[in-house]
């Protein structure tokens, strides 16, 4: 008997070994598992590099590789890998581009989990809404792009103005008086640096900031999925005769002048609109401008325009649950504050404590106006969008070069009716026309 | 071994010809062995011939052929690069095409800038060429000088370019400035913009075009140029009837090459008139840059194809054009 159970004994050791054996990993270590995140936002990189060392040193068996890209080349990237699955693991998109993907059946919905969290206090209505498609979560609200107007402060004491522009007839007379000339009467400061030429939908987009508060929009929404032009109106006269008397009338800008953050960071300009993103890109290149934030001025209604970013699994990820988790580690509240701090992104997440941020960088401020009367817009997510607004923008870009029609409210008519014709044809051409 | 010495004992012409006679040891007419009714060796160069060919063909096919079939494949398609479906819409991209302002528009900003570049390029290339050929003191240095824009990396080119064309800071304002002439927005006026796009490509294309001009010059037989010079032919006269006829076939392919290559002309336009967010077609609309933002921006790729078909369409006729007027030119 006790030869029996001996014998026993070794073959179920003998068992247990080589079944040992066969699950581990040669030297006794864990699966290592391979993320990689992708991205278009250069500038968030040193946010991500803390995040992946403190959630390696966390996981050791997790190896997490950071692919970023500018957003434009990121974009085609997207478009290429996604369909043939071999995209990154996490994928880092504004709502807008990704949902595209997401009606294609390309991103997997988040799991409960993520969505229980998404759908949570963590985060506010419109962020919820634009991560999810059809009611169902895809996404993690990362950051948003929101706008507010930058004025140099120094510029404006020395030309006497007392404070920013709370109306955007403020704003246009406010630009005449802080525009410098030379003794040939060519603006050699602009008091606003407008969008005039460049980015092809950022023209647009620029146009479509300043034309809210007027009451215009690129895209008017006419029945559920069903658009039409929205600037063919009084609003897009409004915006489009304010270009050109701040280009001709009585000049506030000029093409010859360098525009946007840069211009501002040279102090080439008195004043813009743009993101929160210039803010760090300002403590990193111009440390000594003086300068402050504020909000969109107002006319027949007050906000700012939108762009949620969120972060998604791809279909080809090999490890999604590893994917997601690494998404729930970056949502801690030190990485969405750094990510304020230091890059200028507007975290969505919103039961984090930013006032330490906005303690030490006011200019934080005027991005999240706690006003129920303040806007956070956005602009349709169709697919047809970025269509529509780059051939406006063409056609804004040419008529900001035509002297001619500084004054000419029938010509600014006109041209602003033919854009909405090759708008709606787009829209008809798609079957997304709605009167 | 026993066959082998037999062989070697077998008396060969040049061309592998077994002597039948000395073979038999009868002598007589030599028999060659033949495979396909053709020598053995005959076969063998043609083996050797067409293998050499068979690699450059498969890369062709592969990289070349496909790509245009697929292309004009998908060109009757309405396809977004996304969706698992393509419509069939036949030939109503095309179709759509001629009502498209910003496709005619690329259409006249291309072809304005494929005539100027291609006319400028080759004349300025020859006139380049011509010196240089007659063996000068440094020419090897000229040569560098004039090839290293083409050998350089576009990207960079053009970011310098950008810096020299910058409408307030620019080099090239500061010097018409020396000579009374206002700012001229190269980069943001559209009209002038094409012209900058021109500068910067003949200056990129100038050395290649004059290291194949300078080819072309020197193989021109030292008789010709003497029996002309001995019958009174110098200078213009010299050049117009002696060394431009027989320098025409290096014009044609100077020509060929120069059209192709400015039809295609996209990476100067995305960079040098991209600004603030990068899409310079709104600035200089050329036709690569048009079919790129439908095809990768706008998720049109039918449209696209169909573009990108008719641009095909273009430069093949164009090619054959050029071809048959210079080559009847040479001929004659």
């Amino acid at each position: 008997m006790k030869r029996q159970h001996a014998r026993w004994i070794v073959i179920v050791l003998i068992a247990g070994l080589l079944g040992l054996g066969g699950t581990a990993v040669p030297g006794g270590a864990a699966a290592a598992v391979n993320l990689s995140l992708w991205g278009g936002y250069p500038e968030i990189m040193p946010v991500y590099q803390r995040v992946v060392a403190d959630y390696q040193h966390e996981h050791p068996e997790a190896k997490v590789t950071i692919l970023i890209t500018q957003l434009r080349d990121y974009e085609r990237k997207l478009a290429a890998s996604i369909p043939s699955d071999t995209a990154g693991d996490i994928l880092e998109m504004a709502s807008a581009t990704m949902d595209r993907y997401i009606e294609a059946g390309l991103i997997p919905k988040a799991p409960p989990g993520i969505a229980q969290f998404v759908r949570s206090r963590s985060f506010g209505g419109a962020a919820q809404d634009h991560a999810a498609v059809g009611g169902d979560v895809y996404g993690v609200p990362w950051f948003m792009g929101v706008g507010a107007i930058f004025y140099n402060t120094a510029m404006f004491k020395a030309a006497g103005v007392s404070r920013p522009p709370q109306t955007m007839d403020e704003l246009v007379a406010d630009a005449k008086k802080l525009t410098t000339r030379d003794a040939q009467g060519r603006v050699t400061r602009s008091g606003i640096s407008l969008r005039l030429f460049g980015g092809g939908s950022g023209v647009a987009e620029k146009f479509a900031i300043l034309m809210w508060p007027f009451g215009g929009e690129i895209l008017t929404q006419a029945s559920p999925g069903k658009y039409k032009a929205g600037y063919d109106n009084a609003a897009g006269q409004a915006t489009l005769a304010m270009h050109l008397d701040a280009l001709y009338a009585t000049p506030a800008d000029s093409f010859d002048l360098k525009h946007d953050a840069e211009a501002f960071e040279l102090a080439q300009t008195a004043m813009f609109e743009r993101e929160s993103w210039v803010v760090g890109d300002i403590a990193q290149h111009a440390p000594s401008l003086q300068y402050m934030t504020a909000p969109m001025p107002r006319a027949k209604r007050w906000g700012t325009i939108f762009n949620p970013v969120n972060l998604y699994v791809s279909r080809s990820a090999k490890n999604p649950d590893a994917a997601w988790d690494f998404v729930k580690f970056l949502m801690q509240p030190q990485y969405q504050r750094q990510l304020l701090a230091d890059v200028g992104w507007l975290p969505q997440r919103q039961d984090v404590n930013y006032d330490p941020v906005f303690a030490r960088i006011p200019q934080y401020r005027a991005f999240l106006i706690k006003d129920k009367t303040y806007v956070y817009w956005s602009m349709p997510e169709i697919r047809d969008f970025d269509e529509i607004e780059t051939k406006l923008a063409d056609r804004l870009v040419s008529a900001y070069r035509d002297r001619s029609l500084a004054g000419n409210a029938a010509a600014i008519a006109r041209v602003l009716h033919d854009a909405a014709q090759e708008t709606n044809t787009i829209l008809k051409r798609d079957g997304l026309y709605g009167e | 071994m026993a066959s082998t010495g037999s062989r070697r004992a077998q008396p060969r012409d040049a061309g592998g010809v077994v002597r039948a006679g000395a073979a038999n040891g009868r002598g007589g007419l030599p028999v060659p062995t033949r495979v396909f009714g053709l020598r053995r060796v005959t076969m063998g160069r043609y083996l050797f011939c067409y293998l050499m060919v068979a690699g450059p063909l498969l890369l062709f096919v592969l990289f070349r052929v496909i790509p245009i079939a697929r292309t004009l494949e998908l060109s009757v398609f309405n396809w977004d690069l996304i969706s698992p479906t393509r419509p069939y819409v036949g030939l109503a991209n095309f179709a759509a095409l001629p009502q498209d302002s910003n496709f005619r528009l690329a259409l006249t900003n291309t072809t304005v800038f494929a005539v100027v570049t291609v006319v400028s390029s080759v004349a300025l290339g020859l006139a380049v060429a011509i010196p240089l050929a007659r063996r000068l003191r440094l020419e090897g240095l000229y040569q560098l000088i004039y090839f290293v824009p083409f050998v350089t990396p576009t990207v960079p080119e053009a970011v310098v370019w950008k810096w020299i064309f910058d409408t307030r800071y620019g080099v090239l304002n500061y010097l018409l400035s020396l000579v009374g002439v206002g700012p001229v927005g190269w980069l943001t006026e559209p009209r002038v913009a094409l012209w900058a796009l021109v500068i910067l490509s003949v200056w990129k294309g100038l050395g290649y075009n004059m290291v194949l001009f300078i080819v072309g010059l020197r193989a021109i037989p030292a008789e010709y140029t003497e029996a002309g010079q001995i019958d009174g032919a110098t200078g213009w006269t010299h050049f117009r009837f002696l060394t431009l006829p027989l320098l025409m076939p290096t014009v044609l392919l100077v020509c060929v090459l120069s059209t192709i290559s400015a039809y295609n002309v996209f990476t100067q336009v995305y960079v040098l008139a991209s600004d603030i967010q990068g899409a310079p077609g709104s600035v200089v609309r050329v036709l690569i840059y048009d079919i790129f933002e439908n095809a990768f921006r706008f998720y049109r790729m039918g449209y696209a194809s169909a573009e990108a078909s008719v641009l095909f369409a273009i430069v093949l006729l164009l090619t054959a054009v050029q071809l048959r007027v210079l080559q009847s030119r040479a001929e004659a």
